[in-house]
């Protein structure tokens, strides 16, 4: 969505690459920052809070909420740990601390609690600027063997390339 | 459900806006005092692997269980907490559905228990506990 206006750093997550629209496209568009090894920034999924993302009352949905800091964990987590494989979810618990408003860019986070060889308990946050608006823990099952990877998610690089190209 | 792949009979679609309007179409059924609400997931429900996104069924959980307050005690409430397991995959393409029960309650506070199922296996169980806005309150987030 071009009037997402993604703070910089933050490049659009491509889930599908030219195939059917799946989920985390149609929610979406989410965006996502890889920052430095062990830091808290070292994966940051982020959006801004559209009408299609909102309940009646006009405030971001807890659904919306629920299937970010999902895909913060599955897709964070596992990136945190070195995992490339697509992790199913097994149990999620989320806390709603706080209301987000259309406008409102909202950014996720995953901090790893443990990895055993078949689980990963993770805890995540969103946060609008300063302000925490959904608490959740997942644990997510670790698939033996290679499993499958994580779809074809891919960051869109081409405004990235676009600004580094020398001006013709 | 003898067809799976369809609306079954008694459902009405429900109207609805932002999130769950462009998550929908989702169907509704009334049995007295249970509340059945259903929807045939799409592949824009799906994740990569062609099973239902647990995104998806973790708003529709939230919806369902949000409304059997609403149809049990006529009060509006929001979600405070919800737990969720994913018990089994739900396919595209396959009718699913789900109710939920009110289990205890105070002046301020529902706890609700929900789960979602389909023709052959139960999909996700829930609980949550759901704070209870006024009577004459409607939610309002948007800053004026």
């Amino acid at each position: 969505m071009s009037d997402d206006n993604p703070p910089e750093g933050f490049l659009r997550i491509d889930f599908d690459r030219d195939r059917p629209v799946t989920f985390n496209t149609h929610v979406g568009t989410l965006y996502c920052k890889r920052g430095t090894k062990g830091t808290r920034d070292e994966f940051v999924l982020g959006f801004r809070v559209h009408p299609h993302m909102c309940n009646p009352a006009g405030g971001l949905h807890g659904g919306m909420m629920m299937t970010v800091s999902d895909l913060v964990g599955t897709m964070g987590g596992g990136t945190l740990v070195g995992l490339r494989k697509f992790l199913p979810t097994v149990s999620m618990t989320f806390d709603f601390v706080a209301p987000a408003q259309r406008g409102d860019w909202v950014e996720g986070r995953a901090e790893v609690v443990r990895q055993t060889r078949s689980l990963l308990f993770t805890e995540i946050a969103l946060t609008v600027g300063e302000t925490r608006i959904l608490r959740a823990s997942q644990i997510a099952k670790i698939p033996s063997g290679e499993g499958q990877t994580f779809g074809k998610a891919r960051l869109d690089r081409s405004a990235e390339v676009a600004a580094k190209r020398p001006p013709a | 459900m003898s067809d799976s792949s369809s609306v079954p009979p008694g459902f009405q679609q429900l109207t609805a806006t932002g999130f769950a309007e462009a998550n929908g179409p989702w169907f509704e059924k009334v049995e007295g005092s249970r509340l059945i609400r259903g929807f045939l997931p799409g592949p824009q429900h799906s994740n990569t692997h062609g099973i239902v996104h647990g995104g998806m069924l973790a708003a529709f959980l939230d919806s369902l269980m949000g409304s059997t307050v609403f149809h049990v005690l006529h009060r509006r409430c929001v979600t405070v907490r919800l737990s969720i397991d994913y018990l089994l995959p739900a396919r595209v393409g396959v009718w699913l559905q789900g109710e939920a029960e009110v289990l205890g309650r105070d002046e301020q506070m529902v706890q609700v228990r929900g789960r979602l199922y389909g023709p052959r296996h139960d999909v996700l169980a829930g609980l949550g506990a759901f704070a209870l806005l006024h009577r004459q309150r409607v939610p309002k987030i948007i800053r004026s």
